[in-house]
């Protein structure tokens, strides 16, 4: 099965052995791997959506070849880690679809549905920490920008552990407090470990929230990012993830790492989860 | 002197019809091409810089010049971000630290080579309306020891910011569209071996 998706990629990309579409500079050893690689994201939207040639020319609207049915699935074909979870009946149901006559699909940059995920290193309180930051882009003005839209860090998870609960039976106001101006309204952060469950049961944790007040305090400070890969909702009852793999091999470059079908459902729930957008 | 008239030439090339052109519009394929051209010219103009920098002969007064004609390919305060394999994590540096460092280093012979290939991204507007764009290049490079010989190797991908920006100037009375381009931050990988 490998010995076949070797032989794919090197008849797909047989031509970057002849061509050569650079002039920077005079190095002469073998580039062949290089010019496989997907080397950059927007790579990777071309080759999916048949908008550049072999040498990675820009294809247009109106140009012979552009969103060419025959070079999309050749380039879908080369666009999966080949040493990743997604089995070959998954990956040719997916191109099958992407790749239909009637209803093909491509992905659009400026689209939603779809998020950068940045694993960036922090100190917390002066000790090294992984901080998960989720961004998508916006539109503003003339342009666009990349915007933080949500962030998951571990530690913080401790503040909330009762957030969801509905089986406690103990720690709750009752129902004639407001009698009482609230006089027992102290029940709730006597022991602050509980303060939790007199949440409301639709509150869901902001961590960007707190993640700011923690920059502005500088109790967290960045450091460096360790590693970053995107995860695409563009397709209808699908979701798949890009990474960057960084090998000696033609199979290299921003790839698709993962992929699942998922109901429309799920779709809306993992976006609400990565963007709170309601 | 000739290349400087050469690029000039390039700018007027690309700003001529501009003044038709509402600058809110979409580029033109052949406009996008012939700003791409201007910005691999400094790409390759970086590239040269940085081999001559690197290189051991080069004397320390010329090393400083070609440094101070690397840094005005840059807008201000620009980064270099490097990473290897043995660390991950994203080092950065200001362009004109990273001259520097690349000149000091403690090497007897210093070989950089710069691959053929080249890929250019699209460009894309930024809220202001400044166009950016990511160029991505290859580059080998060997440092010598004068007794152990080659002591250090590694290749490395440099995806170059590149920004293009809209001037006008004016040329004998007349009002000169143009595009600028600066060349931004930097990341720096190394590749796999």
């Amino acid at each position: 099965m490998i010995t076949r998706k070797i032989i794919t990629t090197a008849l797909v990309l047989m031509p970057f052995f002849v061509f050569s579409q650079g002039s920077i500079g005079s190095f002469t050893g073998d580039e062949s791997n290089l010019y496989a690689q997907t080397k950059q994201v927007n790579q990777f939207f071309r080759r999916f959506n048949g908008e550049e040639d072999v040498t990675g020319k820009r294809f247009y609207q109106g140009d012979a070849g552009y969103r060419d049915i025959k070079m999309r699935k050749k380039y879908l074909g080369i666009l999966f880690d080949n040493n990743g979870p997604v089995n070959n009946d998954v990956r040719d149901a997916f191109v099958l679809e992407v790749t239909s006559k009637s209803a093909p699909r491509y992905l659009d940059f400026h689209g939603d549905k779809w998020f950068a995920e940045v694993n960036a290193v922090f100190t917390y309180k002066k000790e090294r920490q992984n901080v998960i930051l989720y961004l998508r882009l916006e539109h503003e003005n003339l342009g666009y920008k990349w915007v933080i839209s949500n962030v998951y860090f571990p530690p913080w998870e401790q503040f909330f552990p009762h957030v969801t609960d509905t089986v406690n039976q103990t720690y709750f106001l009752h129902p004639m407090s407001h009698e009482l101006d609230f006089m027992n309204i102290h029940k709730a952060f006597d022991n602050p470990q509980n303060v939790d469950y007199y949440l409301e049961k639709n509150y869901r944790p902001d961590m960007l929230t707190l993640f700011i007040e923690g920059v502005k305090t500088g109790d967290l400070k960045f450091q460096s990012v360790s590693n970053v890969k995107f995860h695409f909702f563009q397709v209808p009852h699908w979701y798949f993830e890009v990474s960057y793999f960084n090998r000696n091999s033609m199979n290299s470059g921003w790839l698709i790492s993962n992929m699942v079908r998922i109901t429309d459902a799920e779709q809306k729930e993992i976006i609400r989860n990565y963007t709170h957008d309601e | 002197m000739k290349k400087t008239i050469g690029i000039f030439f390039v700018l007027i090339l690309i700003g001529s019809g501009l003044a038709a052109q509402d600058p809110g519009d979409n580029l033109s394929p052949q406009r996008k091409q012939a700003i791409d051209s201007l910005a691999l010219e400094k790409v390759r103009d970086l590239s040269k810089y940085i081999s001559i920098i690197g290189d051991k002969k080069t004397q320390w007064s010329e090393a400083q010049r070609v440094i101070e004609r690397a840094v005005e390919l840059f807008m201000p305060n620009s980064e270099i971000g490097v990473s290897s394999l043995s660390r991950p994590d994203v080092s950065y540096f200001q362009v004109r630290e990273y001259f520097d460092r690349l000149m000091q280093l403690n090497y007897d012979k210093v070989t950089i080579d710069w691959y053929k290939i080249q890929y250019v991204s699209d460009l894309e507007r930024q809220p202001d309306g400044t166009y950016v764009g990511v160029i991505t290049i290859f580059q080998r490079f060997q440092g010598f020891d004068a007794e152990k010989g080659l002591v250090y190797e590694d290749t490395t991908k440099k995806d170059i910011t590149v920004y293009v920006k809209r001037k006008e100037t004016q040329i004998g009375g007349r009002l000169i569209g143009f595009w600028d381009v600066l060349l931004g931050d930097i990341r720096v990988k190394e590749t796999s071996k």
